[in-house]
């Protein structure tokens, strides 16, 4: 486990694109964090990182953003998704195994998730502070 | 009578045509490139270098499930789309089935099984028994370990076969001696297998029309038990605020 501070969010992304470099391109990351803690810009970074080039927002209406990088990234947002039936048909298992698979509000599906994952949560210590802890990923 | 057959219900893709049982063509691709990409290119390269014109086929068939949720959707609506303007009959075929119906003649107990992920699986057993194919139980999703009780039962060979077969495998040997893995070239479900079982279904008048074909889903137990407590949990609400 690894913990981080950062002390605005473009250190919160460039914290995520060193974590972009250690990726092999089918990890499933699961963000935790409340409303503003950061996911959004976490994801952004991440997508940097993995030579994403295109502009990456929350997908809380679409479910999913696709992006093409160096390993194709699957961007969630489970905020809505809040049951097995709901999950599933998003077509979230066949993205699996496919690319890097981020999620925003894992906190909804959890249960449902693959053990294999690396786990991101960001607390809020001050308005722009915050607290990254980074599970299951690589030494950066 | 022709039978174009496509699969779609899981990793691979593959289109088959049978002309009164006999296999006149099969394309198969298991590459990572989504179906939405290349079923349409395998149908139509399959029609053509066979000289077959689609207003020749009799029967459209195609797994409609159990399978991947984008995958199954892709399937059944390309079969809807063909089968709907020239107005000829599909099959929908249970994809646990079609893999039962691929195994080289053999006597034993086909276990068809899909991994449904978070250690579950769709699963449907069959007897081979003199050429003939007897299905055993529903098509249903169960998890690994309630599989190895069951299979325990029988003292046959169990053929072990679909994509959720090594998975199953790696978990039973030390417990079911008699359970064999198929080889990799008849695991993985085809569209010849599906358009065999078509065939059958069209001797029994089990044919329906392009607007009765649909997906079929199979609820996980894991799923079941989450919407369980979920109604349970509103239902519990609900008493608190009378």
């Amino acid at each position: 486990m690894q913990k981080f501070i950062t002390k605005s969010p473009e250190e919160t992304e460039s914290l995520a694109e060193q974590i972009a470099k250690t990726l092999e391109g089918t990890e499933m990351i699961a963000m935790f964090g409340d409303l503003g803690a950061g996911k959004t810009a976490f994801t952004r970074g991440l997508a940097r990182g993995l030579g994403v080039d295109d502009g990456v927002s929350s997908p809380t209406f679409a479910l999913v953003h696709e992006y093409s990088g160096k390993y194709p990234v699957y961007h969630f947002d489970m905020y809505r998704v809040t049951s097995w039936d709901d999950l599933y048909t998003t077509g979230f298992f066949d993205y699996m195994d496919n690319g890097v698979m981020v999620i925003e509000w894992s906190e909804n599906i959890v249960d449902f998730l693959p053990e294999n994952r690396i786990n991101i949560t960001i607390k809020h210590l001050s308005e722009n502070e915050r607290e990254i802890t980074v599970e299951g990923a690589k030494e950066i | 009578m022709k039978i174009l057959a496509i699969d779609t219900s899981a990793s691979p893709v593959s289109a088959a045509l049978l002309s009164d049982g006999k296999l006149l063509g099969e394309f198969y691709l298991n590459i990572k490139t989504t179906h939405s990409q290349t079923l349409m290119p395998i149908v139509s390269a399959l029609l053509s270098s066979s000289g077959t014109d689609i207003k020749d086929i009799d029967v459209f068939a195609v797994n409609a499930g159990p399978g991947s949720f984008t995958g199954v959707r892709i399937g059944v609506a390309s079969v809807k789309g063909m089968a709907m303007p020239l107005d000829k009959p599909c099959a929908q075929v249970s994809t646990l089935e079609a893999m039962a119906y691929s195994m080289p003649y053999s006597d034993g107990i086909v276990c068809s099984v899909m991994d449904a992920r978070c250690n579950q699986v769709y699963n449907a057993l069959f007897r081979l028994n003199g050429g003939k194919t007897e299905r055993l139980t529903e098509d249903r999703a169960l998890s690994i370990d309630e599989l190895a009780d069951e299979l325990s039962q029988y003292s046959e060979t169990v053929y072990l076969t679909g994509d959720g077969a090594e998975l199953c495998s790696n978990k039973f040997t030390d417990c079911l001696p008699n359970v064999i893995l198929t080889p990799v070239n008849i695991r993985f479900q085809h569209a010849y297998g599906t358009a065999v079982a078509a065939e059958k279904m069209a001797a029994e008048n089990r044919l329906c029309t392009s607007a009765q074909l649909m997906p079929v889903y199979l609820r996980l137990p894991q799923a079941e038990r989450e919407l369980k407590a979920r109604l349970a949990k509103n239902n519990n609400k609900k008493g608190e605020e009378k």
